[in-house]
């Protein structure tokens, strides 16, 4: 395999899983999927961090004894003094590189090398050229820009790498309000962590019944699975060095599989997306972001 | 007497302009009529020279204008924004309203003299966050998502130096500004890029019996009943079905309404207070403004706010003080 | 949250010179119209200006309680309004506008909110929403005066013209809300075009119904206990 070639990541976690399922879950992505690099760390709800958090540093070490490399991710939404000082602390803490999934961890890594996530706006390259001076080394982009943008970006992007989300429920809107709590009567403080039912997220149906968006906690995901196996020629050519894959409650190793034999031209795109369909049987597949449409839309 | 807050007040066109200042407005905020700001309606907005006689309304009248550019300039395409900042700083407005960290290092490099406002559309929920705006681009006043209680507003204000503005009556968006693709997912059309959350391009009443029944693309928002208040046709106000039960899982179509807590405000440290409504008609303009000038100077004098029906230009009916009571959550 | 849901619109008077006007031949209403028109596109070009992306579309505006109906066609040179007894000839138009005629004529003079009395459901739009947003925010971007710029064209009048319109206007309103009482009895004539306020008044006398039935059993089984318990002494 050239060492230019494309690069898998597994993005983190977005569901409450159990902490027993991500342990196992990452043992299996260390030891059999094809990722280059694993980010980790609790991006949704700050109330979920403690469950996994002792876990931490024994799967990072197991992921990187597998030849990964991991990536620790910030929350999104950062408000309370709390949730302040875990990003300072991880800011601290230079043992691994770090993803900003916030502005104030954006001020707070200036000036190491570090990751901006897909939940800070980067749309244009003036925000890209100021982040790279702030000492950004990648970047991933969001999940709204079409292929124009995105090719636009990769020719300004000099020597940052970018990242794009190829695969996985596509995280729509975050909020200070918990919407899986609302849903039982309950308020965010005393939510009895009830995001824990929803392995995939709580789908969200409009009145007659068509499938729209799944709650996770505070976050909005798509109901459809974004899915760009189809499209990874096309990021090759515009110079994207980096795919991410979200993790889902699939057999993401199988996953990995295709997109990494696509990749490699050993698997041509199409059949790639029917294995793929035959492992996501729980929503349709989206890529209309990339084909500048409406994000649910699937351009085939 | 303690100072008043300022009182920032919105106009999509020029006779809501000179409602804005005539009702007493410290301040009126507008976007030029097209893409570079989040309120890009059809027909609504100013061209450069509505905007050259708006502001010399406003400012013989000693009322200053902000200029909102507040979207996210396309990638490729950066020329419609720097000229919006440009023209804005040109004409002599006061303050441009920004969200962009491209954007924001263009003005800050280009136009240093001019004040540099951070948009809610930036999000900036936390003293960090400010700190790193204020730093990079020298902003001077935060526009506060509306994500915070009052007490965190006092709490940030008490860590900071910069002003801070907060949203006092009006549309209320559930989710951090900036960062929602709800409208895009549903439209292909972005705030964050076009300016416009559920577009009406995409929007579709259909009268289902005695039943309204609002679409927005390929979904149905909501049903309403005969003589139910309706909403915007904005996802976050829509009603879906969650588990089998059918509900305003994100939000009810309410708006916010924060005039009874101005002294809780300007307790908390907040600098001025900004009403939402450039899409809205100038009677809505005059009547809001009119109300808070009064609720603002009494509230300045140490008096209760005089009582005040805006009940019916509120969204659905109803109002809220939203996520500023920290049981919103 | 507080409610401040306010009961029901009142209809407004005009439902009573719409039923005096039912004789009256649109085609009768139709110079006016057109003077209308030409004194707005003099007084509010910058509102004509804004019009110009709309240009080539119709909307059917309807005044519930009024037994007509109009046309606003935007062609791109001469803009024409034009009134017709049924909705049903206005052809396939871009979208259509409906609420109280005072109400309507409120809107197109900025003394009320658009999205006000959308939300409290007085105004019903159906067709191109964009379209209607448009021609909404067209509107409220000029400052229109409907009466006093059809009373300026009477020239020197025009100031003792202005206090009589408003004399007229303001009795107009108060009577809107004295009316409340008896609107009721006038509500059938204009049935047809008020769906809402029939289904309403159907499910009003639905429930009643019912609360009628429920009264019998209950009367009924009373009746029945107090025959048993007499039987059993």
């Amino acid at each position: 395999m050239a060492t230019h070639a494309t690069k898998l990541t597994l993005g983190p976690i977005l569901f409450h899983w159990p902490a027993e399922r991500k342990r196992d879950f990452y043992a299996r992505i260390a030891d059999e999927a094809p990722i280059d690099t694993v980010y980790l760390g609790e991006v949704v709800c700050s109330k979920r961090a403690p469950f996994f958090d002792s876990w931490l540093p024994e799967v990072a070490a197991k992921l990187e004894r597998a030849g990964k490399k991991v990536v620790f991710s910030t929350l999104a939404l950062v408000m309370s003094e709390r949730e302040i000082e875990a990003v300072r602390a991880m800011a601290e803490d230079s043992g691994f590189l770090v993803e900003a999934n916030d502005i104030s961890a954006v001020r707070l890594f200036a000036g190491r090398p570090h990751v901006i996530g897909p939940f800070v706006n980067v749309y244009n390259e003036g925000t890209l050229r100021y982040l790279a001076r702030n000492g950004a080394t990648r970047v991933v982009l969001s999940n709204e820009l079409p292929a124009h943008s995105l090719a636009a970006l990769a020719e300004a992007a000099g020597n940052v790498e970018l990242e794009v989300q190829a695969f996985g429920r596509l995280p729509l809107a975050l909020s200070a309000r918990c919407y899986h709590a609302r849903s039982r009567g309950l308020h965010k403080d005393s939510c009895q962590y009830v995001c824990a039912d929803d392995l995939g997220g709580m789908p969200l149906k409009t009145l007659d019944e068509k499938p729209f968006f799944a709650v996770n906690g505070i976050q909005t995901l798509s109901y459809t699975v974004c899915n760009l196996v189809q499209e990874l020629g096309a990021l090759r050519d515009m110079t994207i060095g980096y795919v991410r894959l979200w993790p889902q409650a699939v057999d993401m190793v199988a996953v990995a599989d295709v997109f990494r034999s696509v990749l490699d031209g050993k698997t041509e795109a199409r059949e790639g997306e029917a294995i793929l369909s035959r492992h996501v049987d729980f929503a349709p597949f989206s890529n209309g972001y990339f084909h500048g449409r409406e994000g649910a839309a699937y351009a085939q | 007497m303690a100072e008043p807050l300022e009182l920032v007040c919105p106009a999509g066109a020029p006779a809501a302009l000179r409602a804005a200042v005539d009702a007493g407005a410290d301040v009126v905020y507008v976007g030029f009529r097209d893409q570079t700001n989040a309120r890009n309606f059809p027909g609504l907005n100013f061209s450069r020279s509505e905007l050259r006689d708006g502001l010399a309304y406003a400012h013989d009248r000693g009322t200053r204008v902000y200029v909102a550019i507040n979207t996210l300039p396309e990638a490729g395409n950066p020329d419609p924004w720097h000229r919006a900042v440009d023209d804005a700083a040109a004409l002599g407005c006061d303050a441009l309203i920004l969200a962009d960290i491209g954007l924001l290092d263009y003005a800050a490099s280009h136009h240093a003299g001019l004040r540099r406002h951070l948009s809610v559309q930036a999000s900036a929920s936390n003293v960090e966050s400010i700190r790193f705006y204020q730093e990079a681009f020298g902003v001077q006043r935060v526009v506060l998502p509306r994500v915070l209680t009052v007490a965190e507003i006092a709490e940030l204000n008490a860590q900071i130096t910069v002003e801070t503005e907060v949203f006092a009556f009006g549309g209320l968006c559930v989710m951090a500004e900036g960062r929602c693709a709800l409208s895009s997912y549903a439209t292909g059309q972005s705030p964050n890029v076009q300016g416009v959350c559920s577009p009406a391009s995409h929007v579709r009443y259909e009268r289902r019996g005695d039943e309204m029944v609002s679409h927005l693309g390929d979904y149905t928002i909501n049903v309403f009943a005969d003589g139910e208040p309706a909403g915007y046709p904005t996802l976050c106000k829509g009603r879906f079905v969650a588990a089998g039960r059918a509900s305003y899982i994100f939000e009810e179509p309410t708006s916010l309404n924060v005039i009874d807590s101005i002294p809780d405000l300007m307790a908390a440290g907040v600098k001025a207070l900004k009403i939402e409504g450039r899409q809205r008609g100038r009677a809505y303009v005059s009547q809001v403004v009119s109300a808070f000038r009064k609720a603002v100077d009494a509230a300045a004098r140490g008096e209760p706010a005089p009582a005040c029906d805006l009940g019916s230009v509120t969204e659905g009916q109803r109002n809220t003080t939203g996520a500023y009571a920290k049981d919103w959550r | 949250m507080t409610d401040n849901r306010h009961s029901s619109p009142p209809l407004s008077p005009v439902l009573f010179a719409g039923l005096v006007l039912r004789p009256l031949p649109p085609s009768l209403l139709q110079p006016l119209l057109g003077v209308a028109m030409n004194v707005m596109r003099e007084r509010q070009p910058g509102l004509f200006e804004r019009l110009d992306e709309l240009a080539g579309n119709a909307f059917l505006i309807d005044p519930v309680d009024l037994p007509f109906c109009f046309v606003l066609k935007l062609d791109p040179r001469t803009p024409n309004l034009t009134c017709i007894r049924d909705a049903a000839d206005a052809g396939t138009p871009t979208a259509v506008v409906r609420g109280p005629f005072l109400m309507l004529i409120d809107l197109l003079e900025g003394r009320i909110d658009g999205d006000a009395v959308f939300f409290s459901r007085d105004l019903t739009i159906e067709g191109d929403t964009e379209a209607v947003v448009t021609l909404r925010n067209a509107i409220d971007s000029g400052e229109i005066r409907v009466v006093e710029d059809l009373l300026s064209l009477l020239g020197p009048l025009s100031a003792p013209a202005q206090r009589l319109a408003d004399a007229v206007g303001a009795v107009f309103r108060r009577a809107t809300a004295d009316l409340e009482a008896v609107r009721s009895a006038f509500v059938s004539p204009v049935r047809d075009k008020s769906d809402a306020q029939a289904v309403r008044i159907r499910k009003l006398e639905a429930e009643l119904a019912e609360m009628r039935d429920d009264l019998r059993r209950l009367k009924n089984s009373a009746r029945h206990r107090k025959q048993t318990e007499l039987a059993e002494t």
